[in-house]
């Protein structure tokens, strides 16, 4: 007589409904807990800032009891006003440049869709490496190649050092990957119909590719708000400031006057973090379909 | 007025616009590295306004320079050690939050805000829990893992393993996304049928979860790389290369050639070697990685 074969039975040593009951709660726990830890840095960048120096020093990790907006008002109130300048500058040069990568990444992109494969992989495998190469190998070329053009140490060459940069291969890179996903008949009926190719891009492609545009434009604003290394050594810490070099300015390299660290640095992440928590599904929806590259 | 077809090799507006891009880019990546092979080839000094032919001898120079061999090796630690812990790290986080209940979406939108802050930021704020008898120290102490404050940042073994354990805290927000959109792109049924077959938990994650990941690792392991063969605002701020040049980059001491010491041409050669160097590593390794992807 044949046996049917099961599966062996699971082994449990305490009742199926509170094992899983105790499992998805120490789960949640487990996860809250290392979750809080990783973000307590965050937490203490907000906290702090509205503690007074001597709180700070005193309970680094409590909540401000009672809050001050001390160090915020001394912060807008410095006779160098670095917090205003370098906010405004920094959203100056986000906008500016911002503004500019898109059209031209997308346009690229766009006329290089219509191009053949290996014209695109050659141009593409460029956009690559540019993506690869650290920063600090362009530099001096980059501020010889501005002062050749009269724009070194203005803002308006950095802009254009980051348009021309890495930043561009990111948006080139994204709008191809979507562009892939269009298809070819919606341009051929367009072109068949005698639309130029600049106004099919303008009126039919860029509407269709309005999700790249976020995730480009999200992103690049981001990285470009959060840039360094370019403003402090393509504009020079005498010309100008943008927040993160007004930032590392206001601080110098041994001062522990916390407070006063703390109330800068939270007007200088208050807007990427203030962006971020308004637009974490783009942030998200973007990065996870860049990961299909 | 006649319309006339466009035919469809014949773009001159979009190219033109598409030729500015390809231009801009052009000046600003592939000229400048250009010129910096060409630098690299001068004694190049804008304080003492000279700039010879010296040929090779800047390689030379490097081949004997002892801070350039130490950059070198704490630039490849780094990047190798914080690449693997991120990725670890982000790869069990993402699986720790890969759940659909409100709560858990609260717990993704917040792992990721660390990366949404400046390097800049990261680093002062990093300093100030690292100080000596900052906050870690008192967590540390108050907990008996240690009995006395360390200072992270004050001796060089200390500083090396700082920079990186908050490298990787920077990092971990983007592998645990990447990770999470991958996590929920493999089937549950395998998960299923593995249980019916009696697999263990880690089995699971060695047959299943780990092989089926391989896309968004690939992605995630090559960007941390990229990431950390050309870091600078966290360093610069943290440590600024000390104590006693034990975590200054390569990246850091191209610019402390250039910008500080003003050897424009040694600063070049060095900036060649990290290129070549960068270029390598990423190549490499993504090739290496794509062969992991499994074909559904």
């Amino acid at each position: 007589m044949a046996q049917k074969r099961t599966a062996p039975p699971p082994v449990v040593s305490v009742p199926r409904r509170n094992r899983r009951a105790w499992g998805t709660r120490g789960h949640l726990v487990a996860a809250g807990l290392l979750t809080l830890a990783f973000v307590s840095p965050v937490y203490l960048t907000i906290v702090n800032a509205f503690k007074t120096q001597a709180q700070i020093v005193r309970d680094p990790a409590a909540p401000p009891a009672p809050p001050t907006t001390h160090n915020l008002t001394d912060a807008l109130a410095r006779t160098d006003r670095i917090v205003q300048i370098g906010l405004t500058n920094s959203a100056v040069t986000v906008v500016a440049s911002v503004l500019l990568i898109i059209p031209l990444g997308a346009a690229l992109s766009f006329w290089l869709s219509r191009r053949s494969a290996r014209l695109r992989g050659i141009v593409l495998a460029g956009f690559a490496a540019g993506l690869m190469i650290p920063p600090a190998v362009l530099l001096l070329p980059t501020i010889r190649i501005l002062t050749f053009l009269h724009l070194d140490h203005t803002y308006p060459g950095l802009v254009l050092a980051n348009v021309g940069g890495g930043y561009l291969s990111f948006a080139v890179f994204v709008y191809s990957g979507f562009l892939r996903s269009i298809p070819g008949e919606i341009i051929e009926a367009a072109t068949v119909d005698g639309a130029g190719t600049l106004r099919i891009w303008r009126t039919i492609v860029m509407p269709l590719l309005r999700p790249a545009t976020a995730t480009v434009a999200i992103f690049l604003s981001l990285w470009i708000w959060n840039d360094f290394m370019n403003p402090q050594f393509i504009l020079g810490p005498l010309h100008g400031q943008t927040i993160t070099t007004g930032l590392y300015l206001s601080v110098g390299q041994f001062s522990i006057n916390y407070a006063q660290l703390f109330g800068v640095m939270f007007l200088a992440a208050v807007i990427p973090v203030a962006g971020y928590l308004a637009l974490q599904k783009q942030f998200i929806a973007g990065l996870t379909s860049g990961a299909t590259k | 007025m006649t319309t006339r077809v466009r035919p469809r090799r014949g773009d001159p507006a979009l190219g033109s616009i598409a030729l500015v891009a390809l231009g801009l880019y052009v000046l600003f990546i592939v000229v400048p590295v250009i010129m910096s092979a060409w630098k690299s080839l001068t004694n190049e000094n804008p304080l003492l306004a000279r700039a010879d032919f010296v040929g090779f001898s800047n390689y030379t120079e490097m081949a004997h320079d002892s801070t350039l061999a130490g950059s070198l090796g704490f630039t490849l630690l780094l990047a190798g050690s914080v690449t693997i812990a991120t990725n670890a790290v982000g790869i069990g986080f993402a699986m720790l939050l890969n759940k659909t209940s409100l709560s858990f979406r609260m717990m993704r939108t917040v792992a990721f805000l660390p990366q949404v802050l400046s390097g800049v930021i990261v680093g002062y704020v990093w300093r100030y829990i690292l100080a000596r008898d900052g906050i870690l120290d008192n967590v540390l102490v108050s907990l008996g893992v240690i009995d006395r404050p360390i200072t992270w940042l004050g001796s060089p073994h200390l500083a090396v393993l700082s920079v990186g354990l908050v490298a990787t805290w920077g990092l971990t927000g983007f592998t645990t996304v990447v990770h999470l959109a991958a996590l929920q792109s493999i089937p549950v049924e395998l998960y299923q049928a593995a249980m019916v077959d009696g697999a263990g938990r880690w089995q699971r994650f060695r047959r299943i979860t780990f092989p089926m990941l391989a896309p968004g690792t690939t992605i995630s392991v090559t960007i941390s790389l990229i990431t950390m063969l050309k870091l600078y605002d966290i360093i610069a701020v943290l440590t600024a290369g000390g104590p006693a040049n034990s975590t200054q980059s390569t990246a850091l001491y191209i610019i402390q050639l250039a910008f500080t010491d003003d050897r424009y041409g040694y600063a070049s050669a060095v900036a060649m070697l990290l290129l070549v160097v960068s270029i390598a590593i990423a190549l490499s390794v993504t090739a290496l990685l794509r062969r992991r992807e499994v074909d559904l």
